[in-house]
């Protein structure tokens, strides 16, 4: 008796479960979906826009930077400090430029390095706690420079006791891993960054290249810290 | 070989010297703003068989109508399937063809002085360069140098033809930019004075006479029906004929109240003589507009030519002389408006190179001047390298105008590059929020996305939240951040110098772009 209890309510709830899911299974096909035509707007033809051939000085953010606090007693420690980088005959302008102090955006003051990955690599000629970096790739053009890495080292080899301070390689396609920086539009008043107060000798920033073209250049970097007592 | 056969040679190695530097890697530089405005319109002619002129905007029908047979046999009717290169084929034959004509004037002016134009304008930076670029100026020049040749050949033959073939080529003209009045008011006036300058040493052989009133019949109907045929539509939309008289107004304001495209009365002619731009190389056409000012002074000197006319070349110097003027002096200016008065510069400069060589009795002279004129052609094809294949998208070249940076591409790359990882693929929605003149030539690169919708204000846009791919102007980036919410990775890239655009990428959809990338 339990027995055809059993089969009758097993041969029940199939039947509904059954009845069920056909039902599930005849609605989805029934109801086939399809891509809504949405009625976009199309773009507006205008004629020829302005050409733009001299440097554009204006800034695009519209807000200036606030202030920024540093441990009292911090100074300028890359002023004329020796540069190296990646690219040791750059295309236009000397290494030199980038801690010679001189921040002007026009022709004359900034290095151009090759395509693709490159860095400047600054040695502060001692180890020391550092507060600010401030970077000017190129600020007399918008533009975005690509893949912004900022390390910090008292090894000259960044094989050791690199720091990453900042990273807006958000696709990881300069190889040094994915950065959760935002990229930047430059700007005369340059990039500020915060190294928390890691202690190091050597500061390399890396760059791939910008918006307007594959090279990478550098206006001036200024690195802050509070020198050894 | 004799004097001929050599310089029928170097006419043939000027044809395949032009066909090559104008056909090589044709798809180099991004589409210009204007290209893809032009390439859009051509692509609704393309898919739906519609095209109507637009009296504001575009020019006139022919770029359009010529290209028909190019996509048809690239891609058939698709205009997804378009590229830049078949788009580009069409101004590439054009400009070559005007050096096909060039040999129409050989008793015009010598096969000397047909054969050095030939090779002036192979290897003129600017004719190449212009040469490459979808826009109506090719063609109106090839139109142009057409309607003097075949008006020469009426002249010289007195065939019913040769008079059809003036009308046509003037009613191409027409049906090709509205600009084309410049060059005849420009040509009436020429044709005129050359008359004038004539008179008195009049020599049946030298000065035309008035043509039959039934060739000026086959002449003007041939014109008009080119006209109304193609303005008309083919009489799909037969207001485009009035449209083509009322557009006179539109292009008169716009040449007066130039705006942005406000230049000086000497920014051609110094373009052309000597050009640098901030650390860039210096550019100069010198060679070709030295030349051509002793071709307009010979051709003004006592009357002996021997074999060339002297009507033709008053005509081209006058000619020449008049449309520089009238360009020069109108504000509006764009760097390609100079080709229809830069071609008689390349005639003339023809006729003064054949002029040097044969004032030169002695040989050492003859030497001197064919090495001068070997070293200035050698120097236009530098230039004519860097023009076009190293700053071919820099504003260092003075040719390159408003142009899309090439820094563009990598926009257009992410895109294609995130489509596929979207579920909705080419369907997947798009938004383009930007002013008017900020969304090309996205259009033509976006053509192959089925949803991509345009809006010039954020507010109009919709809801923003989970759109896959948004792009937009810099200043408009604040506005959109609310709508956004921290849910859409931000890019940029750079339009043109100076102007940069925001891409914001749906996190999901960066992630899984991400992950994909970690796979591979």
């Amino acid at each position: 008796m339990i027995k055809k209890i059993y089969l009758a309510t097993l041969f029940f709830s199939v039947s509904v479960l059954f009845i069920l899911g056909g039902g599930v299974d005849f609605k989805s096909t029934d109801q086939e979906k399809v891509v809504l035509e949405l009625k976009l707007p199309k773009p507006m033809f205008v004629g020829t826009p302005r050409n733009i051939r001299s440097p554009n000085l204006e800034k695009i953010t519209g807000k200036k930077r606030g202030s920024f606090y540093v441990p009292k007693g911090t100074e300028l420690l890359s002023l004329d400090k020796p540069v190296t980088g990646s690219d040791t005959e750059p295309v236009i302008g000397e290494l030199e430029f980038v801690t010679d102090g001189e921040k002007s955006g026009e022709e004359g003051y900034y290095v151009e390095l090759g395509p693709s990955v490159q860095h400047v690599q600054i040695d502060l000629e001692g180890s020391y706690p550092l507060h600010a970096i401030l970077i000017w790739h190129y600020h007399s053009q918008a533009r975005v420079y690509r893949d912004v890495i900022v390390q910090v080292s008292d090894d000259p080899d960044f094989i050791t006791g690199v720091k990453t301070i900042f990273n807006n390689d958000h696709d990881n396609s300069s190889g040094l891993g994915v950065g959760k920086d935002k990229e930047y539009i430059e700007v005369n008043e340059g990039r500020l960054i915060d190294p928390r107060g890691v202690t190091a000798r050597y500061v390399r920033l890396y760059s791939r290249g910008n918006t307007s073209n594959d090279m990478n250049h550098y206006v001036e970097v200024e690195v802050y810290g509070t020198p050894a007592k | 070989m004799n004097k001929k056969t050599a310089l029928y040679g170097l006419f043939l190695l000027a044809v395949l010297g032009a066909l090559l530097l104008r056909l090589f890697q044709l798809d180099l530089r991004p589409m210009h703003h204007d290209e893809a405005n032009q390439a859009v319109k051509f692509g609704i002619l393309l898919e739906k068989g519609e095209y109507f002129y637009d009296r504001t905007e575009h020019h006139g029908p022919t770029l359009y109508y010529l290209s028909l047979p190019f996509a048809w046999i690239a891609s058939g009717t698709s205009f997804s399937a378009l590229s830049e290169v078949t788009l580009r084929l069409l101004p590439v034959i054009f400009g070559v063809g005007i050096i096909l004509l060039f040999l129409l004037f050989k008793d015009g002016f010598s096969l000397e002085a047909a054969v050095f134009a030939s090779v002036l304008n192979a290897v003129s930076p600017a004719m190449v360069f212009y040469s490459r670029f979808y826009i109506q100026e090719t063609l109106l020049v090839f139109f142009l140098v057409g309607a003097v040749a075949a008006s020469w050949r009426y002249i010289r033959t007195r065939s019913p033809y040769w008079a059809a073939a003036a009308g046509f080529f003037f009613g191409m003209m027409f049906s090709t930019k509205e600009t084309c009045v410049i060059a005849f008011g420009s040509m009436l006036a020429a044709l005129i004075l050359s008359f004038i300058s004539l008179k008195k040493h009049s020599q049946p052989k030298d000065t035309p006479s008035m043509p039959k009133t039934s060739h000026l019949f086959i002449f003007l109907g041939t014109g008009a029906l080119v006209s109304l045929l193609l303005y008309s539509s083919f009489f799909q939309n037969p207001k485009g004929i009035l449209d083509s008289v009322f557009a006179f107004g539109t292009y008169f304001s716009r040449a007066g109240s130039a705006g942005f495209h406000y230049h000086p009365l000497y920014y051609y002619l110094k373009m052309l003589a000597f050009a640098q731009y901030g650390n860039g190389p210096v550019w100069s056409e010198a060679l070709i507009l030295v030349l051509a000012l002793i071709g307009g002074v010979a051709a003004f000197r006592p009357l002996s030519h021997g074999e060339s006319s002297p009507f033709f070349i008053r005509f081209v110097t006058l000619y020449t002389l008049l449309a520089t003027a009238a360009y020069s002096l109108i504000p509006y200016k764009t760097p390609w408006n100079m080709l229809p008065f830069y071609i008689g510069f390349i005639l003339l400069a023809g006729y003064g190179s054949a002029f040097l060589l044969k004032i030169s009795k002695k040989l050492t002279f003859r030497v001197a001047v064919f090495l001068v004129l070997g070293l200035g052609v050698f120097h236009l094809g530098v230039q004519n390298y860097r023009a076009n294949f190293k700053f071919y998208a820099d504003s260092r070249n003075p040719y390159v105008y408003a142009q899309t940076s090439i820094g563009f591409l990598n926009l257009v790359k992410r895109i294609n590059e995130l489509a596929p990882l979207h579920p909705d693929q080419n369907l997947m929605l798009i938004k383009v929020i930007t002013e008017p003149d900020e969304a090309w030539p996205l259009p033509w690169y976006l053509r192959a996305f089925r949803r991509v919708g345009y809006w010039q204000e954020v507010d109009e846009s919709g809801a923003l939240a989970d759109v896959p791919l948004i792009v937009s102007s810099i200043n408009k980036t604040s506005q959109l951040q609310p709508y956004l919410e921290d849910n859409h990775i931000l890019e940029y890239y750079e339009l043109r110098p100076g102007i940069l655009l925001a891409l914001y990428i749906e996190q999901n959809l960066w992630d899984t772009f991400l992950q994909e990338k970690k796979v591979k």
